[in-house]
């Protein structure tokens, strides 16, 4: 209890402080009302003050002294202007609060001045609402419990509020987590009633007056504070915002005494293991998906996901129930739409996302938030609405070659609300989106050439054995097969042709037309027949091609056959049409060579076959 | 956030990637089996220098993007 008592000291100053209590006597609080929430392990303090100017001057500044002991804990402080009452209350913006160190004031305390956005004349009057977070003020005491026992906690601060300005009416309200209070102090005007202790209305308080109370009470609560969290928020313009949380938790409440017994727990959870961390929500943006929860060795299951149209809720529980002063460390990942988040404005794009944990009532002492941009972002900056350690540096992910540029914010004591959004704004081109599936490219292609090189080149290192010289030959041997293969097909697309001519004939009567295709036919089967034959003689003489020269000999002829044949018919049809013959005239005419026709075809066609199977 | 600002989506719909995936890479595979094919029967002399880095080409343009959406629809955001 020594540790609680040591702010004692700050009414021993009591006196000095009213010496100096004249230099801003000016503003009067003509009414404040205090509301402490000791609910969870975050204490909110949400003051309402009536400000009047009493003094000649107009007032632009209002000061608000915290002592050192909860100044260090101060997370989050904002003061708004409030108009009216109950539901037509309306609030301003956030004012601004700086850190000021006026003359006179002791050192013990930490000053914030508030900038009025308009200056109070005299006489007149405004209220503000100072909410204020700290994280830490709540001392478990007993520091060390059983496992069975509840967890009580101390909190003391002033029962009249500590202010540089006289306050005319004042109350507190402390509210707590469970009717259940150890001891509170009793002043006058003290009630307590359910889970709320009221201290006042005090009337006419002078500055700096500062009766100490001290409450301790039960919280079952889990202190759960993560001692470092790692957020890395990676971007893909590909379609997705991928979030990887990394956790380091400690349970910081009344350290467990004693052993732990997974039987008595498992079997009463309320009763033994009160104050034991058994699982955690974290909520997630809308369409949240591949979500995971895991830590060092694997998958942890006992996870459950809810969604709807508004919210993901992840429900997570750490592999053991976690008690005072044990830790644990896990991480979750999630992916989410890119429309969402990424939006484009003047040239620029920027990310906006939310900056605390998505998890309720978890204290974050040292929060970094890394936010990784696609390779090639440049003319980086960053809009917080608070102030954040920012530095850079450079990761090394998929298919990159210079690296992506990382953003790295980092903030301690954090608590749920700075889950506000900030800006990350960046200039991208849209080409720089085409440089991962041109890298792929590039690397087939590259595989590609790498075949064609390996097949044109020649490995042999005896280039005179007789082995190699037999496969050279052979090579040529092929070449020329595969070149009269070539040939004997553009041949028999020229029979094709002719056998069409015919059939346009018989259709169109245009003998004209299928003369000229006879002409041009007999032209190019000439051409061909001239190609072939330093081929056919090459293959003759080629000791190599003895197997093949047959099929091949045998090939020419059928073919030569072939083509007579089909001159033949080609004439006859044509002359039949000249004489202007009956269409069944010419069938019968033509049946017969049609007949030696189809079969030569056949046989050339099997010919081909067997010759390409060699 | 400003009010002219516009989301940026995906220059494809996500859901098209895995179809897309399946598609390019199967397409892609036909190429470059043709150009093995070419490249295993075609004899010394008769191959086409052109021809094969044509086909290697249009392959390795079909593959490349065909791996590029199966990493996407397998998760792999790069």
């Amino acid at each position: 209890m020594k540790r609680l008592h040591s702010d004692l000291s700050l009414l021993f100053v009591l006196g000095f402080f009213t010496l100096f209590s004249n230099v801003c006597s000016d503003l009067v609080i003509s009414k404040l009302d205090r509301q402490i929430d000791l609910s969870s392990q975050i204490v909110r303090f949400t003051t309402s003050l009536k400000v009047e100017n009493n003094g000649a001057e107009a007032v632009s500044k209002v000061l608000l002294p915290y002592p050192e002991s909860q100044a260090k804990n101060l997370a989050f402080l904002s003061v708004t202007i409030t108009e009216g009452k109950g539901k037509t209350k309306t609030s301003s913006d956030r004012l601004y609060v700086d850190v000021s160190h006026p003359e006179g004031m002791p050192p013990s305390l930490t000053w914030y001045a508030v900038s009025l956005p308009k200056e109070v004349s005299k006489g007149g009057s405004l209220t503000l609402e100072v909410k204020a977070v700290f994280t830490h003020l709540l001392t478990p005491f007993p520091e060390k419990i059983t496992q069975a026992d509840a967890q009580l906690v101390a909190f003391q601060d002033s029962a009249h509020y500590l202010s540089p300005y006289a306050v005319k009416i004042q109350s507190l309200t402390v509210k707590l987590p469970e009717p259940k209070v150890e001891s509170y102090t009793r002043l006058e005007n003290t009630k307590f009633s359910g889970s709320e202790i009221k201290y006042g209305p005090y009337e006419n308080i002078p500055p700096f007056s500062l009766p100490t109370i001290v409450v301790h009470f039960v919280s079952n609560k889990p202190f759960s504070v993560a001692q470092e969290l790692v957020r890395e928020i990676e971007i893909s313009h590909w379609g997705n915002v991928q979030v990887t949380e990394n956790y380091n938790l400690v349970h910081a409440g009344a350290e467990l005494k004693g052993e732990f017994s997974r039987l008595d727990y498992q079997a009463r959870p309320h009763v033994r293991g009160a104050s034991a961390l058994s699982s955690l929500v974290a909520r997630l943006p809308a369409r949240a998906h591949s979500i995971y929860y895991r830590d060092e060795i694997g998958n942890i299951s006992t996870s459950n996901v809810y969604s709807d149209s508004a919210k993901t809720l992840l429900e997570i529980e750490p592999r053991y129930p976690m008690f005072g002063g044990w830790r644990t460390a896990f991480t979750i990942g999630y992916g989410l739409p890119l429309q969402d988040f990424l939006f484009k404005s003047e040239g620029k794009r920027f990310l906006d996302i939310t900056f605390g944990c998505p998890m309720n009532d978890i204290v974050i002492e040292n929060l970094i938030v890394k936010v990784v941009l696609p390779e090639g972002s440049n003319d980086i900056s960053v809009v917080a609405p608070f102030s954040i350690k920012e530095t850079r540096e450079t990761k090394l992910s998929h298919l990159d070659i210079a690296g992506r540029p990382v953003i790295v914010l980092e903030k301690t004591n954090v608590v749920p609300e700075h889950n506000q959004n900030f800006q990350v704004y960046y200039r991208f081109s849209s080409f720089s989106l085409l440089r991962e599936p041109l890298m792929l490219v590039f690397g087939f292609f590259l595989f590609f050439i790498a075949c064609i090189a390996y097949v044109h080149a020649d490995f042999t290192i005896s280039k005179s054995s007789p082995s190699y010289i037999a496969k050279l030959q052979w090579d040529e041997v092929q070449t020329a097969i595969q070149q009269f293969q070539n040939i004997m097909n553009r041949v028999l697309v020229i029979h094709n042709k002719l056998e069409a001519s015919l059939r346009d004939l018989s259709r169109t009567g245009d003998v004209q037309a299928c003369k000229a295709a006879r002409k041009t036919a007999d032209a190019f089967l000439k051409e061909l027949t001239k190609e072939s034959k330093p081929l056919l003689s090459f293959l003759q003489s080629s000791p190599q091609a003895l197997q093949i020269t047959p099929k091949v000999d045998e090939l020419v002829i059928k073919e030569r056959e072939l083509q007579e044949k089909l001159m033949l018919k080609h004439s006859m049809v044509v002359d039949s049409y000249e004489k202007k013959s009956g269409g069944r005239d010419i069938d019968n005419r033509v049946a017969a060579v049609q007949q030696k026709i189809t079969l030569l075809r056949q046989e050339v066609d099997d010919l081909l076959e067997v010759i390409d199977e060699i | 956030m400003a009010p002219s600002a516009k989301p940026i989506s995906s220059p494809v719909p996500d859901a098209w990637y895995p179809t897309l995936a399946v598609l390019l890479l199967a397409f892609g595979l036909v190429i470059t089996a043709s150009f093995f094919i070419y490249e295993a029967t075609s004899s010394r002399k008769n191959r086409n220098l052109a021809k094969e880095l044509t086909t290697g080409a249009v392959a390795s343009v079909f593959l490349g993007f065909g791996s590029l959406f199966l990493l996407l629809s397998s998760g792999v955001y790069v």
